[in-house]
């Protein structure tokens, strides 16, 4: 007699777990073989006294470390799984590496990293706008980056034009100076002469005095 | 050489050192403590046209920071002729807001906001036309990449503001 725990077909038979067909050719064996009907009596009465007598759902003692073990199993489980893939990937690679071709590609993909790095070392930082508003809403601020002018652009669309007949000047400022306890700033020419002294008015607008504030 | 009496030499020179610290300045010629700055800008007023009948005939060249200024114009504004009208370098103070007036017409008022990340600094902009500001940005100026800002029209061309961080 093989020993319970070994005989599959009579733990089956005993967890209900055969179907009609199986379960009829099972008890037609057990008619004809006393002893494993004996144990199989045995086995079902043993069954039923433990169902019997422990409850059908039980608290699992320290499921947290039980859970926790588990998980740690599954995280091994991982790792363990990673180390083939790597493996794997690093066969391949070497693989790879060994191709003939694969020198001269790798020569030129070297070549072309160490170019891109060092005009990327040697390129300087742009300017940058990093937002606007337009007070104004018929005026439209675009911002772009031109790398052919190596400059920032913002451009300001939808301002009204200053009329042709306005005569624009500029000025050509050789130095400034500001005065910080009326926050005031003139600009002088290459002689030395005033051309202009810009300050803020009542209102926070830009105000251009005629004569020196300080008079 | 024999020295003054000390008691004429004090009535002398003692009254003459008060008044001068009681006296007020002369026009224009103010005591000015300088204050910190974080560097210094270049603007510029730039007119933009096809037509050099158009041209002012200003004579104003860019500095030396900015090679081909005209040529990387072009590359943004189609035009064919750039010609600055008015240009100004200034101090852009590290407390204080600073102007940049190229021109009573187009001018920009800076407020440092601090060095930035790989060099140049963080500005608050505003560009003005007269008594209208027609943009705030934020923006991050730094040296060798001026600011291009496109302007309104005039005449048959277009009025170009640049501004441009000098190296220190």
């Amino acid at each position: 007699m093989k020993p319970p725990s070994e005989n599959h077909e009579l733990i089956r038979w005993l967890d209900g777990e055969m179907n009609a067909a199986e379960r009829a050719a099972f008890e037609a064996q057990l008619a004809q073989d006393p002893a494993l009907n004996r144990e199989a009596l045995e086995m079902q009465a043993l069954s039923e006294g433990i169902r019997a007598h422990l409850p059908k759902e039980m608290v699992v003692p320290y499921g947290d470390f039980f859970n926790s073990q588990i998980q740690v199993r599954l995280a091994q489980m991982e790792v363990e799984e990673g180390a083939r893939s790597s493996r794997f990937s690093a066969s391949t690679v070497w693989q790879w590496l060994r191709q003939p071709w694969f020198a001269v590609a790798g020569a030129a993909a070297i070549a072309v990293i160490s170019f891109l790095t060092l005009a990327r070392d040697g390129h300087q930082a742009d300017s940058q706008i990093l937002s606007s508003y337009t007070p104004s809403a018929q005026v439209q601020a675009r911002t772009f980056h031109d790398s052919d002018a190596q400059a920032t652009v913002l451009m300001l669309d939808g301002l009204d034009a200053v009329p042709a007949d306005r005569k624009v000047s500029g000025l050509n400022v050789h130095h400034s100076q500001t005065e910080t306890e009326i926050a005031a700033t003139s600009l002088y020419d290459a002689s030395g002469s005033r051309l202009l002294t810009i300050s803020r008015d009542s209102g926070g607008n830009p105000f251009f005095w005629q004569t020196s504030p300080r008079g | 050489m024999k020295w003054p009496h000390p008691v004429l030499f004090s009535l002398v020179i003692c009254p003459w050192v008060i008044a001068q610290d009681a006296a007020p300045s002369g026009a224009g010629t103010l005591p000015v403590a300088k204050p910190a700055t974080e560097g210094k800008v270049w603007g510029a007023l730039i007119f933009a046209t096809d037509d050099a009948a158009q041209l002012t005939g200003s004579q104003e060249k860019p500095p030396a920071s900015l090679p081909k200024l005209n040529e990387r114009l072009s590359k943004v504004f189609s035009f064919k002729h750039f010609e600055i009208l008015g240009q100004h370098q200034q101090d852009i103070f590290r407390e204080y807001e600073s102007w940049v007036v190229p021109s009573r017409d187009l001018f920009l008022k800076i407020d440092s906001k601090g060095p930035a990340d790989q060099g140049g600094v963080n500005l608050h902009l505003q560009v003005w036309r007269e008594q209208q500001v027609l943009v705030k940005s934020e923006a991050v100026l730094r040296p060798g990449s001026p600011l291009f800002i496109g302007g309104p029209k005039w005449k048959n061309g277009r009025l170009i503001f640049v501004l441009s961080l000098e190296q220190k």
